[in-house]
C-alpha cells in the first residue's frame, strides 16, 4: 500500500516543475490581456498628465477622480452583466434614477432609516430589470428594443409620480459617505466598488448561477441542451443589472446629499456612455459569454482620469470630447501595438 | 521743502501709486464662470468676464462650459477648477439642489459662490443668486401677450425641460396670467429646450392647430427660435407670439412682424456684476445682513437681474436695453448688498 502510494506520488521535482509551467501560462496570459494593457495605459496617461500639471496628483485631484470613477464604474458593471448574456440594457440610467428616487422617498417621506431605504431602492431595481428580463424572454425580442421601450416608461413615471421634485431630506450619515475623505485621499464610493468587483469577480468565477449566465450567453442553444435553463439566466443578469444601476444611483444620492430626478439627465441618458466605454475597453465580448470584472473596473477608471487630464490641462471646453475620443482610440492602437510586440518577438 | 526733496516725494509718491495701481491689476481673484452646459443664454457670460477683468483688475474671470448639460461633467469641471487655482465661482447650478453640495465644497475651499441665471435650493453656502425672476417674467410676458390678443384669447405655452423646477413656475406664472386676463392656455408643450423636440413637436403642433389658437407665449430660448421660424413659415401674422431672450432669429421676425415681442433677459450683467461682487468678497467685504433680497420659491437671497420686454419699438436698440439694466443693478449694488467697512 505505501509503496504504491509512493510510486503514484509525483516526484518532488515534477511537482516543482508543474506549477511554475502553470504560473509561466498565467503570466503570459495576463501580459496579452487587455486588463494589463489598460494597466499601462494607465500608468502611461498619469506619468504624461502629472508632468505637465502637477496638481493632477494633488491629494483633491486624486479625491475627486475616485469619487467620479466610483459611480462610472458602477454604471458600467450595471451594462457588463447584461452584454455578457449578449444584450443590452438601455435603461440603466433609468432604472438607477428610479431606484435612488424611491431610496430618497423612503428616506424623506416614509422616515426610514438610510439602510432599508438603500434596501428597498435597490430592491425596486432589482424589480425593474426583472420586468425587463421577463419582457425579454417572453416576448424574443432584442433587449435593445424593449430597453429602450421601457426606459422611456420608467423615467416618464417617475417625473411623474414626483413632479420633478427632489428629495433632499438624506441621512446625514449617509449623505456623509459621499464627502468622507480616507486617509485623506480615498474616497468610500471608490472603496465600495473595488468591494463589488469582487463580489462579482467570485459570483462569476465560482457560483454555479454566475457561471450559468455566462454558458447562456456565450451559446444559448448548447447551453439549453446542457440544462441551463437560459430565460431564466437572461432575466437573473437584467435583475443584477438593475441592483447595480441602483448602486450607482445611490452613490450619487451620496455625493450630492439629495435624490434628484435628473441625476443621470434625461431618461437617464446621460449614463449610457460610460455605461459602454467600460465594459468594451475592457475586454467584455458584446456578443456575450465573456466577462471582465477587472477590465471594466480599469476601463471605466481610464476613462475618468482621461477626462480629469485634459479638464486639468485646460482643453478648450468644446475640444474635450473630440480629445477624449482621440485618446481613447490611440489607447486602443497602443494596445494593440503592445500585443503585436509580444507576440512577434515570441515574449508571449 | 527743497525742490530735491519735493521731487524725491513727489517720485516716491509715483511709485507708491504705480505699486498700489499694480496691485490692484494683479489681484489675485480668479473668477469661474461655470453654467450647466452649452447653450446660447450664456454667451453673454465670457465677454462679461473679459470686461470684468479688464475694468476691475481681476486676476482672470474665465468662462468655463462643461461640454455637456450633464450634472456630473458640471462637477467634474468645477472640481478641476479648484485643482486650476480658481478661487471664485459663478455657477448656473445644474440642478438646483444637485448642485448644492458641490456649492459648499467649493465654498469650502474659502472660494465665494454665487448662483447665477438660476438659483440653488436653500440652505446653501452660496452668497445669494442673481438671476432672471423666472416666473415673473413668464407672467410679464403673458400680460404684453393679452394686451394685443384682448380676452376670450386661446395661447399655447412652449417651455422647457420639466426636470428644471423653473419650469414649473413658468407654467403657473402663464396659467395665473392667463386666468387674470381672461385667457385660456389651450397646450402646454414643455421638455423642449433642444433643437430636435423642439423643431419636431411645434412644427407639429402648429401644422393641426395653428387654426385654433390666438396667441404663443414662448419661455425657454429654443422654443422661442423655433416657433419664430415656424410663424414665418406659415407666413401668418394673426397668430400672436411672445417670446424670451435675444436670439437674432426671435429679434428678425419681431422686426419683420412675425412675433410681437420677447422677454430680454441679462446675461451680461450677471456675469459682469457676479465677477465684481466675486472680488469684492475676496477682498474682505460681507454680504449685508439685512441686504433687500427678494425671496423666490428656491431661495430667500434672489437677486433679479432684470426683465424687460422689447417690442418693435425697441427691438433695434435692444443691447441698449440690457446695458441700462446692467447700469442700474450695477449703480449701488456695493452699498446696498455688501458691507465693505
Amino acid at each position: 500500500m505505501t509503496n504504491i502510494e509512493q510510486k503514484n506520488a509525483p516526484s518532488p521535482s515534477a511537482m516543482g516543475a508543474q506549477p511554475t509551467a502553470r504560473q509561466m501560462g498565467v503570466v503570459q496570459r495576463f501580459l496579452l490581456s487587455n486588463e494589463f494593457g489598460l494597466i499601462v495605459l494607465i500608468v502611461l496617461f498619469t506619468i504624461v498628465f502629472a508632468s505637465i500639471s502637477p496638481m493632477f496628483l494633488s491629494n483633491f485631484s486624486l479625491y475627486a477622480m475616485g469619487r467620479t470613477a466610483a459611480v462610472n464604474i458602477m454604471i458600467g458593471f450595471s451594462m457588463m452583466v447584461v452584454i455578457i448574456t449578449g444584450g443590452l440594457n438601455l435603461g440603466v440610467g433609468a432604472i438607477g434614477v428610479c431606484g435612488a428616487m424611491f431610496s430618497g422617498w423612503l428616506m424623506q417621506a416614509a422616515g426610514f432609516h438610510w439602510v432599508p431605504a438603500c434596501f428597498g431602492g435597490l430592491t425596486l431595481g432589482a424589480m425593474l430589470g426583472t420586468a425587463n428580463g421577463v419582457m425579454i424572454v417572453k416576448s424574443g425580442l432584442h433587449s435593445f428594443i424593449i430597453t429602450l421601450a421601457t426606459m422611456s416608461v420608467m423615467f416618464g413615471a417617475m417625473i411623474f409620480i414626483t413632479q420633478a421634485g427632489s428629495f433632499r431630506e438624506i441621512s446625514p450619515a449617509f449623505s456623509a459617505l459621499g464627502r468622507t475623505k480616507i486617509l485623506n485621499v480615498l474616497s468610500p464610493m471608490l472603496l465600495t466598488s473595488v468591494v463589488i468587483g469582487i463580489l462579482l469577480w467570485a459570483a462569476f468565477k465560482y457560483t454555479t448561477i454566475g457561471r450559468e449566465i455566462l454558458a447562456a450567453g456565450a451559446n444559448p442553444k448548447a447551453a439549453e441542451l446542457s440544462g441551463i435553463r437560459v430565460d431564466r439566466m437572461v432575466t437573473y443578469a437584467h435583475a443584477l443589472s438593475g441592483v447595480l444601476a441602483v448602486v450607482a444611483g445611490l452613490m450619487l444620492v451620496s455625493r450630492t446629499g439629495a435624490a434628484i430626478p435628473s441625476m443621470a439627465g434625461q431618461l437617464g441618458q446621460d449614463w449610457l456612455l460610460p455605461a459602454f466605454l467600460g465594459p468594451v475597453l475592457g475586454g467584455n465580448l458584446l456578443t456575450g459569454g465573456r466577462i471582465s470584472v477587472l477590465g471594466t473596473f480599469l476601463g471605466a477608471f481610464l476613462v475618468t482620469m482621461l477626462t480629469t487630464g485634459l479638464l486639468l490641462m485646460q482643453v478648450g471646453a468644446f475640444w474635450v470630447q473630440t480629445y477624449l475620443g482621440l485618446l481613447l482610440l490611440l489607447a486602443v492602437l497602443l494596445d494593440l501595438a503592445r500585443r503585436s510586440y509580444l507576440a512577434r518577438n515570441k515574449l508571449v | 521743502m527743497t525742490r530735491k526733496s519735493l521731487l524725491t516725494a513727489t517720485t516716491a509718491g509715483l511709485m507708491l501709486g504705480l505699486l498700489a495701481a499694480q496691485a490692484i491689476a494683479d489681484s489675485s481673484t480668479r473668477v469661474a464662470l461655470v453654467p450647466g452646459g452649452p447653450h446660447p443664454y450664456f454667451a453673454a457670460w465670457e465677454q462679461a468676464g473679459v470686461d470684468a477683468a479688464k475694468d476691475f483688475g481681476l486676476g482672470a474671470a474665465d468662462y468655463r462650459v462643461p461640454q455637456k448639460w450633464e450634472l456630473s461633467m458640471q462637477n467634474q469641471m468645477l472640481e478641476s477648477l479648484v485643482t486650476q487655482g480658481y478661487n471664485a465661482f459663478l455657477v448656473f447650478p445644474g440642478d438646483p439642489v444637485g448642485t448644492v453640495a458641490i456649492a459648499n465644497e467649493l465654498a469650502g475651499t474659502g472660494a465665494p459662490v454665487m448662483a447665477l441665471a438660476g438659483c440653488l435650493q436653500d440652505p446653501s453656502d452660496a452668497k445669494f443668486c442673481m438671476g432672471t425672476d423666472t416666473g415673473n417674467s413668464a407672467y410679464l410676458g403673458t400680460k404684453e401677450l393679452l394686451e394685443v390678443l384682448g380676452p376670450d384669447a386661446k395661447i399655447a405655452h412652449f417651455t422647457g425641460f420639466l426636470v428644471d423646477p423653473n419650469t414649473q413656475l413658468r407654467i403657473d406664472a402663464v396659467e395665473q396670467a392667463a386666468g387674470e386676463g381672461g385667457a385660456e392656455v389651450v397646450q402646454v408643450i414643455a421638455d423642449i429646450d433642444a433643437p430636435e423636440p423642439a423643431e419636431e413637436k411645434i412644427n407639429a403642433y402648429l401644422a393641426a392647430h395653428a387654426g385654433e389658437i390666438d396667441g404663443i407665449i414662448t419661455t425657454a430660448w429654443v422654443p422661442a427660435v423655433v416657433a419664430s421660424n415656424a410663424l414665418r413659415k406659415l407666413g401668418d401674422k394673426r397668430i400672436k407670439m411672445v417670446g424670451i431672450d435675444h436670439d437674432e432669429v426671435v429679434i428678425n421676425a419681431i422686426r419683420d412682424g412675425y412675433v410681437h415681442g420677447t422677454m430680454l433677459q441679462n446675461p451680461y450683467g450677471q456675469g459682469y456684476i457676479g465677477s465684481f461682487v466675486a472680488d469684492r468678497l475676496r477682498s474682505g467685504c460681507t454680504v449685508k445682513e439685512d441686504a433687500p433680497f427678494k425671496t423666490i420659491a428656491l431661495t430667500d437671497k434672489f437677486i433679479d437681474s432684470g426683465t424687460v420686454f422689447a417690442g418693435i419699438d425697441a427691438v433695434d436698440n435692444y443691447v441698449g436695453s440690457m446695458q441700462t439694466i446692467t447700469a442700474e443693478l450695477f449703480d449701488g449694488f456695493e452699498d446696498t448688498y455688501l458691507d465693505c467697512s
